[in-house]
């Protein structure tokens, strides 16, 4: 007669085949992992050299062992394996029951029957996986890490950023070349005192030579020229020379110590060309010395600039102030520096009404005020300035402030006291002290005083009285009593 | 008591003979009896695991025909109590009589009533008034009922099967929760399909007399069930059976979604009683020493379906019970491990 044995010798192969697929399933896991790792050695070819490789093969099969001697390793109790043979094998829970129940002391005589059926059906199995294949997610994923690993194996070694620390010891060599004594001090009193020496239209030059490698897409950068050497990215890729700073880093701390002269990075950086090229304009008209004239050779180069930038944007009609700032540059060539700066406020003008259109587009407002800004634009076809628009893009004077204009719709942005004090906007409200902390802002305040506020107060009564009829009366499921008077409680609390 | 025979091939033998019991009663229910395989299996399986059952369904399906046909297949005395309105508690369990000795003393004599037989056929039972249908919970829970402090053991086995119209529920007393756990199972009888009630018009409309013989007698109904209750469990089945019973509370904070929305109160612990003596009970009728998954999933529903209190938003929304059992013996068979990648863990 068949006995426990063979219900057990079953357990047993169905525990094989557990962990087996645990193993597959783990181990692939662990492959992907290992896989991904085995990229970084890859990726540092030109440091580890040949050892890169048996570094990522290393990885690669340390993650698939490890995965699968997880699997292996993991535990398996023999009830949950008799668990699986009953459901793989379709025996409707005898072995489970036959196995818990043969070891029991308070086992009932049929349990010896059970113990015979489940022997006699597990004889007649045939031996068959029962345990499906399962498949990790990251199964899919792992071609990716292996071919990108294939890809760096055989790709020649990627350069890697030279990490070296800095050199803050003078070299030797500077120190033969010049006698020895305090360098970077000298240097730095020489140019302090050059610093001392320039005066406000030295400045403004030195800001409209900020503005030219920008406009005109030389990217070389001048000397003097402020905003290029906080943009130098070229000394990124460098080594840093603690020496080379002292030579070149003297200007920039001599920028330090005339804050007015720094650069706005934030705006260079956000506002648009047309912008930029608007407020170099500004300032060579009267921006630090209204009686000083403005040079014919900084008005060419604006006049230029701006002719550039209309060809760039294309010739639209109304709005290409290019054709403007050439005539501007054949009457400075003619020597008529005034009619010259008549043909620049030409082309600043369409360059605004250009700069306005173009934040139509993106503005908020509805359709039937972009139409109506844009009728009012259309009869100032010429480009008069003056055009509805916010005023934190131009300076004051230039465009409309809000409050001006013949429209009664609100333009620009709050006012400063507004944005400062939420004080100012809405109800007032007042905290509330409860169950549930709250704050209510319809009960104090002006909206207290409101017509339809006093309205709700001369029917709160009355509807919480048909509530307590409806509740007495059972109109309202019982679930829901509670919820009720709650919410009228919480009125109440108000 | 003699002990029972501890050799499996003697072991076997018994479940034999239950298999065939069955069988047979089946058999000779069958008969008379089409179709209603499923109504048939539940209610001898009430009977076997010591219960008793409710059916429900609509007039004219067969509720009342199918007890009678089984208490004239079993060699029992059967007892049948029309339920109205103005029934009293005493038309039930019996009352004392003055009655009159041979010397001409006067006393009380306790004169049973029809309570008093191994089957009792309950009919239209939400009919009669609260106070009568709640004589029948101590004869139903504790086989005796009490009159004027002597109690008055009932006949074993006692069986009741009572039935009970879903529809027409003017002037009806819908049976209160605690009446309605006493019923180890409630029986839905649902309307025959085409073929079935092409033959129930045969069987009925012709001059054919249907003999029904009496295939089992009142100690072998208790043997049986005393084997009943020998069949062992594995205990993540029974671990099953727990987790089933408790996802109807809403309350517990493994629940399903469905149960924390529609159900009110779940099911009691003879809900569990229920599902397991149903299932040891099925596993037999299949000539299985054991209890299965299967068994389980079987009897969930009559042992449930009438344990679950719907909230007003499930009776709002027309929430069926047997759906909604459904998705909770889903859930526990969730929670108890039993998914398809429990090797995994």
């Amino acid at each position: 007669m068949p006995g426990p044995t063979v219900i057990e010798r079953l357990v047993a192969d169905v525990a094989r085949q557990i962990r087996l697929r645990r193993a597959e399933f783990y181990g692939l896991r662990g492959l992907f992992w290992g896989a991904v790792a085995a990229v970084v050695p890859l990726l540092l070819k030109e440091s580890l050299g040949g050892w890169s490789y048996a570094a990522a093969a290393l990885l690669l099969l340390a993650g698939a062992g490890a995965g699968a001697l997880w699997g292996v390793l993991l535990r398996l109790p023999a009830a949950e394996a008799a668990r699986l043979a009953d459901r793989g094998y379709g025996l409707q829970e005898r072995i489970s029951t036959a196995l818990e129940w043969a070891e029991r002391p308070d086992r009932t005589p049929i349990v010896e029957a059970l113990v015979v059926d489940a022997s006699t059906r597990v004889e007649q199995l045939g031996a068959r996986r029962i345990i499906p294949r399962r498949m990790p997610r990251e199964a899919r994923l792992v071609p990716v890490p292996l071919l990108l690993g294939l890809v760096l194996a055989a790709a020649p070694p990627i350069p890697l950023p030279q990490g070296r620390l800095p050199n803050f010891s003078v070299s030797r060599d500077e120190d033969e070349e010049k006698a020895p004594g305090d360098r970077s001090g000298d240097i730095q009193q020489a140019e302090r005192k050059q610093a001392t020496r320039r005066d406000p239209v030295q400045r403004a030059d030195v800001q409209e030579r900020n503005l030219s490698p920008r406009l005109g897409g030389g990217g070389q950068s001048q000397p003097g020229d402020l905003a290029a050497v906080f943009k130098d990215t070229s000394l990124g890729g460098r080594a840093p020379d603690f020496n080379s700073f002292l030579k070149k880093g003297d200007e920039r701390l001599r920028m330090l110590d005339s804050l007015d002269r720094l650069p706005d990075l934030q705006s260079d950086f956000t506002q648009s060309q047309a912008k930029m090229v608007f407020q170099k304009a500004k300032a060579l008209r009267g921006g630090l010395d209204p009686n000083k004239k403005v040079s014919p050779e900084k008005l060419r180069e604006l006049l230029s600039e701006m002719e550039r930038l209309g060809r760039k944007n294309g010739g639209q009609g109304q709005g290409n102030w290019s054709g403007d700032a050439f005539e501007g540059m054949e009457a400075l060539e003619g020597g008529q520096t005034d009619k010259a700066m008549e043909a620049m406020e030409r082309a600043l003008n369409k360059m605004r009404s250009m700069e306005e259109r173009g934040r139509d587009g993106k503005s908020l407002k509805g359709g039937r005020e972009s139409e109506r800004r844009g009728g009012r634009r259309g009869d100032k076809g010429s480009g008069q300035p003056g055009g509805p628009g916010d005023e934190g893009d131009f300076p004051e004077g230039e465009g409309l402030l809000p409050g001006r204009g013949k429209s009664g719709a609100p333009k620009g942005d709050p006012t400063a006291r507004l944005r400062g004090s939420p004080f100012d906007v809405g109800v007032e409200g007042e905290a509330r002290a409860g169950r549930k902390q709250g704050i209510d802002t319809n009960m104090v305040g002006r909206g207290a005083q409101m017509p339809s506020r006093m309205q709700y107060m001369g029917v709160l009564g009355q509807y919480r009285k048909m509530m307590e009829e409806s509740i007495a009366r059972e109109q309202v499921p019982r679930d829901f009593q509670t919820q009720v008077k709650e919410y009228f409680q919480s009125l109440d609390e108000k | 008591m003699a002990q029972p025979p501890v050799s499996s091939e003697s072991q076997e033998q018994r479940v034999t003979e239950f298999v065939n019991a069955y069988q047979s009663l089946r058999a000779e229910v069958g008969k008379i009896i089409v179709g209603h395989n499923e109504v048939v299996s539940q209610v001898l399986i009430g009977l076997f695991a010591g219960g008793h059952v409710l059916l429900e369904g609509v007039p004219g399906l067969g509720k009342t025909l199918l007890i009678k046909t089984l208490a004239e297949s079993l060699e029992l005395s059967f007892s049948r109590i029309q339920f109205t309105p103005d029934l009293m508690p005493g038309d039930i369990i019996g009352t004392n009589i003055i009655v009159e000795d041979a010397q001409g003393r006067k006393h009380f004599q306790f004169q049973r009533g029809p309570i008093f037989g191994h089957i009792l056929l309950a009919d239209e039972v939400n009919r009669a008034t609260p106070k009568t249908q709640s004589a029948l919970l101590e004869g139903m829970q504790e086989g005796a009922v009490t009159v004027s402090g002597a109690a008055h053991p009932l006949p074993a086995p006692f069986f009741v099967l009572a039935t009970q119209n879903p529809i027409e529920m003017e002037g009806t007393y819908p049976l209160p929760e605690a009446q309605l756990d006493r019923f180890l199972f409630k029986v839905r009888v649902r309307y025959p399909a085409l073929e079935e009630l092409t033959e129930i018009i045969d069987r009925t409309t012709h001059v054919r007399a249907v003999e029904v013989r009496r295939v089992l007698t009142g100690p072998q109904v208790l043997s049986m069930r005393e084997l009943v209750r020998e069949i062992p469990i594995a205990s993540h089945v029974r671990d099953l059976a727990s987790f089933i019973v408790l996802a109807t509370h809403p309350q517990w904070e493994r629940a399903p979604e469905s149960a924390r929305r529609f159900i009110r109160y779940g099911a009691s612990p003879r809900g569990a009683q229920a599902l397991v003596l149903g299932a040891k009970v099925r596993a037999l009728s299949e000539g299985r020493f054991n209890v299965s998954v299967d068994d389980l999933r079987a009897m969930a529903l009559p042992s449930l379906r009438h344990r679950l209190i719907l909230n007003f938003e499930g009776e709002a929304a027309g929430v069926d019970v047997d759906d909604l059992v459904g998705q909770i013996v889903e859930a526990a068979e969730t929670m108890s491990g039993s998914g398809k990648e429990v090797f995994l863990r």
